[in-house]
């Protein structure tokens, strides 16, 4: 395509000319140091935030495996617990009581590993926006 | 690519991105330096990714149209030429350049015809390094630099 040399005089002629070169590059640098402080903050507040996760998790794993091995380690004729009131669901319940606790604990575990590992997904999204969305 | 050496980059390019800039926002130039650094920041913590060896002027421009064109999406713009008018004998810019109806005849551009136009006469790409630039195929960047040059000619009241 052939240029417009009228056009191209037009344009060549006005091209302007900047006085504020060093204020504009000052402005730059300003602005990409607090780019690098706040992307420092955020990735150390990520990373915290994953420890933390972990150490729930190594924590909450820990605990309940020994919890529920303290359960299943009592003696099977004794139950956990007993009720006062004379009734066949809680008589039920009274009897169960160390599958009931160990079936209770399993859930409660399945349940914090899962929210731990969403969290920890959610961090790593999070971490990827921050590098790529600025 | 490090940290000073980008600054090294931009100081050179730092004209050129200012001056495509300056065209596309038709002379408005505190709009254009508020999207020079926005770009700057964003090439900035893209450069990581950076790996076109050679080409960091286009690569910027791409970064610069793509803030542009977010801009433009973003905000409200005065269009009409009046407006255009009492914006451009306001800005102390303006006051330097010789030519403002080439910036009232830009005005009137829809944003892509612009970028084009302005890539093809101000800063000398090729077609092809437009196309690559506005992320767009070389035919659409002809049509852009054909039907802006006609808009062009007929703002500026241009003779052949």
């Amino acid at each position: 395509m052939e240029k417009d040399k009228k056009l191209e005089e037009l344009f060549l002629a006005q091209k302007p000319t900047f006085d504020d070169k060093a204020e504009f590059m000052a402005t730059v640098t300003r602005r990409l140091d607090a780019v690098e402080f706040v992307r420092q903050h955020q990735e150390n507040t990520l990373r915290r935030y994953k420890l933390a996760m972990v150490a729930a998790f190594v924590v909450g794993f820990i605990s309940g495996a020994v919890t529920m091995a303290f359960v299943l380690s009592m003696p099977a004729d004794v139950p956990l617990f007993t009720f006062s009131v004379e009734s066949s669901i809680l008589l039920w319940i009274a009897e169960n009581s160390r599958l009931i606790a160990t079936t209770a604990l399993a859930l409660l575990m399945s349940f914090g590993i899962m929210s731990i590992i969403s969290n920890v997904q959610d961090i790593l999204v999070l971490r990827h926006k921050c590098v790529l969305n600025y | 690519m490090t940290r000073e050496v980008f600054i090294t980059q931009i100081e050179r390019e730092q004209e050129p991105l200012r001056c495509f800039l300056l065209a596309l926002c038709c002379g408005n130039k505190s709009d254009a330096d508020d999207l020079a650094q926005d770009a700057l920041v964003k090439a900035y913590l893209s450069s990581a990714g950076y790996q076109e060896q050679g080409k960091f002027r286009s690569w910027l421009f791409k970064i610069a149209h793509n803030t542009f064109l977010n801009h433009k999406d973003s905000c409200r713009t005065m269009e009409t030429l009046d407006d255009a008018r009492t914006l451009i004998s306001s800005t102390t810019a303006d006051n330097a350049f010789e030519h403002q109806e080439l910036y009232l005849a830009l005005r009137t551009l829809p944003p892509k015809e612009r970028s084009a136009i302005t890539l093809f006469y101000l800063n000398g790409y090729s077609i092809k390094e437009i196309a690559t630039i506005t992320e767009t195929s070389e035919d659409a960047v002809k049509k852009q630099l054909s039907r802006g040059r006609d808009k062009l000619r007929q703002e500026l009241k241009m003779e052949d």
